[in-house]
């Protein structure tokens, strides 16, 4: 989805109001439970939190000009990939095989047989439309972030199709141009 | 969640326990240091892996020292078959490593090796009338940033004007009203990390490192 990534997807960079910002908190604070107690120091409530509006309804949310998290059309908040690999337990991870990553890492899509081979691993509470993290086999970083399409039994049981979207992936235009806010 | 009381450590009082992951991201590829196979140029990686990842490729460690030895063995053996002639194996041998070096350093066309690529940036002050002075920077070029960029951020910072001049043919430098050498050194580490705070010099009657 960040494929093609860079200041000039970004149309408009607004610090929000105090009420706005609140909810981004809370509802960041409910996604991801386990982020609670750094939550001040990621998402202070005195700093200025500023969103960038990008083409596709893709909002970002930047903390001195850092991205921290996106969201698409008023979705689930996602973090990005870098502050996922500094706290890599917030998330429920699913495993892809080996063969796999060189296609996830171009942006493909992760389909069922990737995560139901013997390389891969489900998480079975996994339910659909979830942010969740893609581990790699015999890699010990979150490889990109995807929203899951099936849920986890679906995946087990019908083993076709697309099952999780790569919404995020390293060495995209996200990854890239992560300093250039 | 327990309130952190006076006699927890204070590690797990300031994070309530959960500390960031520091990740090791390849200097190259910007991936994390276990991904550099995925990435664009393994090739280049491994020289970097080598010193500073070696336990996540340990086949690297095993082909760096192959290759090693081979090109030991070669030059010895050049240097013994033409033992006859030995100057000219010898030095061929020689001019064979220092000619691998060489290929690091830039040449111009014509053969002869750019020495003067000295990586500074030199802060200089200048005194325009009794109590008024402006501050130039020169060599920020030559860590690709863009000057007309770089004055119009300098100028902005510091609320004065900044230009871009030409200084006695080719370098070009630029001239910030006032006195902010101090200050510019923190601005120009922080916008462009590229330029490493080593490679700032003021001048005062000859060359001083930086950082005060």
């Amino acid at each position: 989805m960040f494929k093609k990534f860079s200041s000039e997807e970004v149309s408009a960079q607004n610090q929000v109001k105090a009420s706005v910002q609140r909810k981004i908190r809370q509802s960041i604070a409910e996604e991801y439970p386990g982020l609670e107690p750094v939550l001040d120091d990621l998402l202070p409530k005195k700093a200025p939190l500023i969103v960038a509006k990008c083409q596709n309804h893709l909002n970002l949310v930047l903390v001195n000009n850092v991205p921290l998290f996106f969201n698409i059309r008023d979705g689930p908040y996602m973090p990005t990939l870098r502050l996922l690999h500094q706290y890599p337990n917030i998330m429920k991870k699913l495993q892809v095989d080996r063969g796999a990553i060189k296609f996830v890492l171009s942006g493909a899509n992760i389909m069922c047989p990737g995560l139901t081979s013997p390389g891969g691993a489900l998480d079975d509470e996994v339910e659909a439309e979830t942010p969740v993290a893609i581990m790699a086999e015999g890699k010990q970083h979150a490889l990109a972030i995807g929203f899951t399409k099936m849920s986890a039994k679906d995946i087990r049981n019908i083993n076709k199709g697309i099952g999780v979207d790569n919404m995020h992936y390293l060495n995209d235009g996200l990854w890239k141009h992560h300093l250039n806010f | 969640m327990p309130p952190a009381g006076p006699k927890d450590p204070p590690s797990l009082s300031e994070n309530h326990g959960i500390i960031p992951v520091t990740v090791l991201y390849c200097p190259v590829c910007s991936l994390p240091a276990e991904y550099c196979e995925f990435g664009p140029d393994f090739e280049k990686c491994k020289p970097w892996l080598i010193n500073n990842a070696p336990q996540l490729y340990p086949d690297l460690l095993k082909d760096a020292n192959e290759k090693e030895a081979e090109k030991v063995s070669e030059k010895l053996q050049s240097a013994g078959i033409s033992s006859a002639g030995a100057d000219g194996a010898v030095s061929s041998a020689q001019s064979g490593e220092t000619s691998s070096k060489q290929e690091e350093v830039k040449r111009l066309p014509g053969g002869k090796i750019k020495k003067k690529d000295k990586h500074e940036v030199v802060i200089e002050k200048v005194v325009r009338n009794r109590r008024k002075c402006i501050t130039v920077v020169k060599g920020l070029e030559l860590f690709g940033v863009k000057l007309s960029d770089a004055s119009k951020k300098l100028g902005k910072k510091f609320a004065t004007g900044a230009s871009v001049v030409k200084g006695p043919t080719e370098k070009e430098q630029i001239d910030v009203q006032g006195d902010v050498a101090y200050d510019i050194v923190d601005f120009i580490t922080e916008t462009w990390p590229d330029v490493p705070e080593a490679a700032i010099f003021f001048i005062e009657d000859g060359k001083k490192v930086p950082a005060a």
